[in-house]
């Protein structure tokens, strides 16, 4: 039986605990025997992104010490999170002989939830359910940054009943960026209506991503604009069974 | 509370709809012919992992491959300068162009596009002295008729849109208003021609310096770079120092990426390769050629964790692919004190605050959402995500913790603020705790609720409620049931790699020059001199300037028709005639060199070039043409790659610009 170490997320964790819920029960599905360490709190990758590294450290020394004593893979609902610990902890602790090894190790057994799925446990449907069309907007840390793509549009395809809906210019970037969705308002703005556009232009009425961080720009600014659409995360279509709603 | 300018710049872009709708249109049509350049070199990404270590190999060994490029343009007679900063490189050009001047009157100098005379600030500096300077390239001449900077690394009018131009080109050359992209590149052609034939000095930027040989590489599509570079008596090749590629070979690699990447063509239409000043025999040339070798920064950058962004072989594409620059364009890049970077996007977020200090332009860092789509397109491979984030945290002048260069107070309290709470499980849990309390206060009935503009989020976005029960609270540590695992999935194979066809070099040579609007005529060698002069006479041109000798041709049997051929340069003459070193079947180009008897100006001044290319002459790829021996021995060779072009005003594909309008190439059999 595979052990797996959930790291839900700030985001997940505060906001959008159904997402992290949708995700225990898909991988106890799958077999998988789930532990959640309890001192867990958030990745660092709010500060790092904004240049504090300082804080950035402060975080992630943190985190490298939680997971340390829990043996098994880290599964991580986020590509962006995932991003943090596999490429910018290297950058974070370069040159520093203690940590640089520690966060090498963590990242070298840390995994995105749908990479995870379909890499490690050679899963490609997970016998969900879903009524009605999806579209899938590929996040940036997620497609970029990680070079996941394959994975989540095979396990959508998969989804009985789901008519897949293609995004237009799917690969942009929603806007969101952290702390530039905060400093910089109006170009977040912009690219948010561009890509509630595309999505709109598709007429699916939900739109499935792989990170929170992306999901709570979205359905914040479809929420402000009284649009109909929902934004989801991909646990949650892939918890969906037959019957269910 | 004011705005910082920055954010100001970006609000009246954003708001500005003739902007948005140039900056779309650009955002459009250079990503689709980047990707459709990108399908003719099926190996680009082993290329661009190749380029990346070239250029991280010049930038380790700087040193020695700076001082093997100058000993080796020294030993081909070009005088070399090397300027430590801005004021020095200003001050060379200054004094070149006064010793250039006739006497009576200041020097007047035909510019031809380089980035790095924004970085210095040149033109400003030659105006106060009096010394008139005027921009050749189509983009830049319309930016300096309105007394702006380029707005882009190579679309300078990027912003403007057709009404724009002709309302100007009416105000301030008072043409006719006209809104016909064709008759307002015309016009400048017509009006810049006179500059060309008559400048002193002829100041051209450098796309890559060629360590092992000496060569200084320029790459347009307008004809304006040769001629600055062959009509005027001086030229001044003005160069950062770390533009530099150690071989030939490695010339050819960075050339099948950088036009693709840049404007999406297989090659641009002329790239000119530069070695030395006129020699005896030659008619055509700069008498004297100078190169300005500059630093201004680029020694600290190097030593600096930003190091990587000096990679950079200023394509554009960074640019073109931002979701950022889409909405804002190249002028909304401010520096602190509201002057605009020299180097905009993601690249200039990098080297502006890299070469130009922190305290200026550091800011700009803050202005990406580090999505990543800049490094993707980067031809070179430079991750610039993680060189904005250095900025970011320090940059060049070291990665002090503490930095967050750019960020409002409030965003760094409270990021202060979080790294404290996010490093302690306890206080954590306590924040979530009265999280939820106040978000719950806040939105009595709503997941998600409205916040005000001023905290940034709520300007677009509803906030939502922090969940009344966290993850941590409702995770079950339960063991789960076991049940029957899925089979595995079958893993499609990949797509199988597009074979190119491999057709014969002539056919393909033909296919490539006929796309971009050469006409190709194929003549057996017996019948080549007569084909020619009876398509002269029907185009009813009575004389034409010409090589001597040609290769395959019979210049007797075209004098003898009452051909009048002339080997003098002659601005007044509409054909060109000349042979070719080599034709290139991938790209459908035409290599130039130069010589006694071949001058340069043939295949430059007239509107119409012939070219006549013996069919054994043609070779496959760049590589092979770039190991001929007689590129290093040339004083100048031009690769040629269709009629002279530009895309300057909206984007839309003009032919004949400086150079000729029409290409015509008798391949011999």
């Amino acid at each position: 039986m595979r052990n797996v170490q959930l790291f839900v997320t700030c985001l997940v964790d505060t906001f959008f605990p159904e997402v992290g819920l949708s995700m225990v029960a898909v991988l106890r599905r799958l077999g998988a025997a789930v532990d959640f360490p309890r001192d867990q709190t958030c990745c660092g990758q709010p500060p790092f992104n904004a240049g504090l590294r300082a804080d950035a450290r402060k975080i992630a020394e943190h985190t490298i010490r939680t997971f340390e004593g829990a043996a098994g893979e880290v599964v991580i609902p986020s590509g962006s999170c995932a991003h943090m610990i596999r490429h910018n902890y290297a950058e974070l602790f370069a040159g520093d002989a203690i940590w640089l090894p520690r966060a090498q190790s963590l990242a070298a057994r840390t995994y995105e939830f749908t990479e995870y799925l379909v890499d490690v446990l050679h899963v490609s449907d997970v016998g969900a359910h879903w009524d009605g069309a999806l579209t899938y907007h590929p996040t940036c840390h997620l497609h970029r940054g990680l070079g996941i793509d394959r994975q989540p549009r095979l396990l959508l395809d998969n989804v009985h009943g789901a008519e897949v809906r293609a995004l237009p210019e799917a690969q942009d970037c929603c806007g969101f960026g952290g702390i530039f969705s905060v400093e910089h308002p109006e170009l977040s703005a912009e690219m948010l209506m561009r890509k509630i556009g595309n999505l709109e232009s598709t007429g699916s009425p939900t739109l499935v991503v792989c990170d929170a961080g992306c999901l709570m720009h979205l359905q914040g600014g479809l929420r402000r604009q009284k649009l109909p659409q929902q934004v989801v995360h991909i646990a949650q279509v892939l918890d969906h069974r037959y019957g269910a709603r | 509370m004011t705005l910082p300018l920055l954010r100001s710049r970006i609000r009246a872009s954003i708001s500005n709809a003739s902007l948005q709708a140039a900056l779309d249109g650009n955002a459009l049509r250079r990503v689709s012919g980047r990707d459709a350049a990108f399908e003719s070199l099926p190996d680009w990404r082993e290329r661009r992992k190749r380029a990346h270590a070239v250029r991280a190999d010049v930038i380790e060994h700087l040193d020695e491959y700076v001082d093997q490029f100058i000993a080796n343009a020294a030993r081909n007679d070009v005088i070399v300068h090397r300027a430590q900063d801005a004021a020095t490189a200003v001050s060379i050009i200054l004094q070149i162009a006064q010793s250039s001047a006739p006497p009576g009157r200041q020097a007047l100098i035909a510019k031809s596009k380089s980035m790095v005379s924004e970085e210095i600030e040149l033109n400003n500096a030659l105006e106060r002295r009096g010394i008139k300077v005027v921009e050749t390239d189509l983009g830049e001449y319309i930016v300096q008729l309105r007394g702006e900077k380029p707005a882009h690394l190579i679309t300078p009018a990027v912003h403007l849109r057709r009404f724009e131009v002709g309302q100007l080109f009416h105000d301030k050359l008072g043409l006719p208003y006209t809104e016909d992209i064709p008759t307002l590149t015309a016009a400048a052609r017509r009006l810049l021609r006179d500059v060309f034939l008559t400048a002193d000095v002829g100041i051209s930027g450098v796309n890559f310096g060629v360590a092992e040989t000496g060569t200084v590489v320029t790459v347009t599509n307008e004809g304006n770079g040769r001629m600055c570079t062959t009509l005027p008596p001086a030229h001044i090749a003005l160069m950062g120092m770390e533009r530099l590629v150690p071989s030939l070979q490695d010339l050819a690699l960075m050339l099948s990426l950088l036009p693709r990447s840049a404007t999406g063509q297989k090659l641009t239409v002329y790239t000119q390769l530069i070695n030395s000043p006129r020699r005896p025999g030659e008619v055509d040339g700069a008498r004297e050629r100078h190169l300005v070798l500059v630093d201004n920064g680029r020694s600290r950058l190097r030593s600096s964790p930003l190091k990587e962004a000096l990679y950079c072989i200023r394509c554009g594409a960074c640019l073109n692919v931002c979701p950022v620059f889409r909405e804002i364009g190249g002028h909304a890049y401010v520096g602190s004190d509201g002057s605009i970077a020299p180097y905009p996007g993601p690249i200039g977020s990098i080297v502006s605050p890299g070469l130009l200090g922190l305290q200026q332009f550091g800011h700009l860092a803050q202005a990406s959402s580090l999505c990543g789509a800049c490094k993707d397109a980067c031809p070179v491979d430079i991750d610039l995500p993680r060189l904005l984030t250095r900025v970011r945290a320090g940059g060049s002048e070291g990665t002090s913790s503490e930095r967050g260069v750019g960020l409002s107070h409030l965003s760094r309290f409270g990021l202060h603020l979080y790294g404290i709470i996010g490093s302690s499980p306890r206080l954590f849990t306590i924040s979530q705790f009265f999280g939820g309390l106040a978000t719950r206060i806040l939105s009595t009935s709503s997941d998600w609720f409205r916040i005000p503009a001023l905290t940034g989020w709520g300007y677009s976005k509803d906030f939502p409620r922090v969940a009344s029960k966290s993850f941590r609270q409702r995770f079950q540590p339960s063991e789960p049931l076991p049940e029957a695992q899925p089979a595995p999935p079958a893993i499609s194979p990949p797509p199988a790699a597009v074979q190119e066809n491999a057709l014969p070099l002539v056919e393909k040579f033909t296919r490539e020059a006929e796309a971009l609007g050469v006409v190709v005529r194929r003549v057996a060698a017996a019948h080549l001199s007569e084909t020619l002069i009876n398509d002269l006479k029907q185009a009813g041109a009575a004389e034409a300037m010409a090589w001597d000798p040609i290769e395959g041709l019979d210049r007797s049997r075209l004098t003898a028709a009452g051909i009048a051929l002339t080997g003098e340069p002659d601005p007044l003459l509409k054909v060109g005639i000349t042979g070719a070193a080599a034709g290139i079947a991938e790209t459908g180009t035409l290599l130039i060199t130069s010589g006694p008897g071949r001058p340069l100006t043939a295949s430059l001044l007239p509107d119409v070039h012939i070219a006549v290319l013996p069919a054994s002459l043609i070779l496959g790829s760049l590589e092979e043409a770039l190991s001929r021996p007689d590129i290093p021995a040339a004083s100048a060779s031009v690769l040629i790659t269709g009629p002279s072009r530009t895309a300057d005003i909206e984007m839309a594909l003009t032919i004949g610009v400086h150079g000729p309008k029409q290409v015509v190439i008798y391949i011999v059999e």
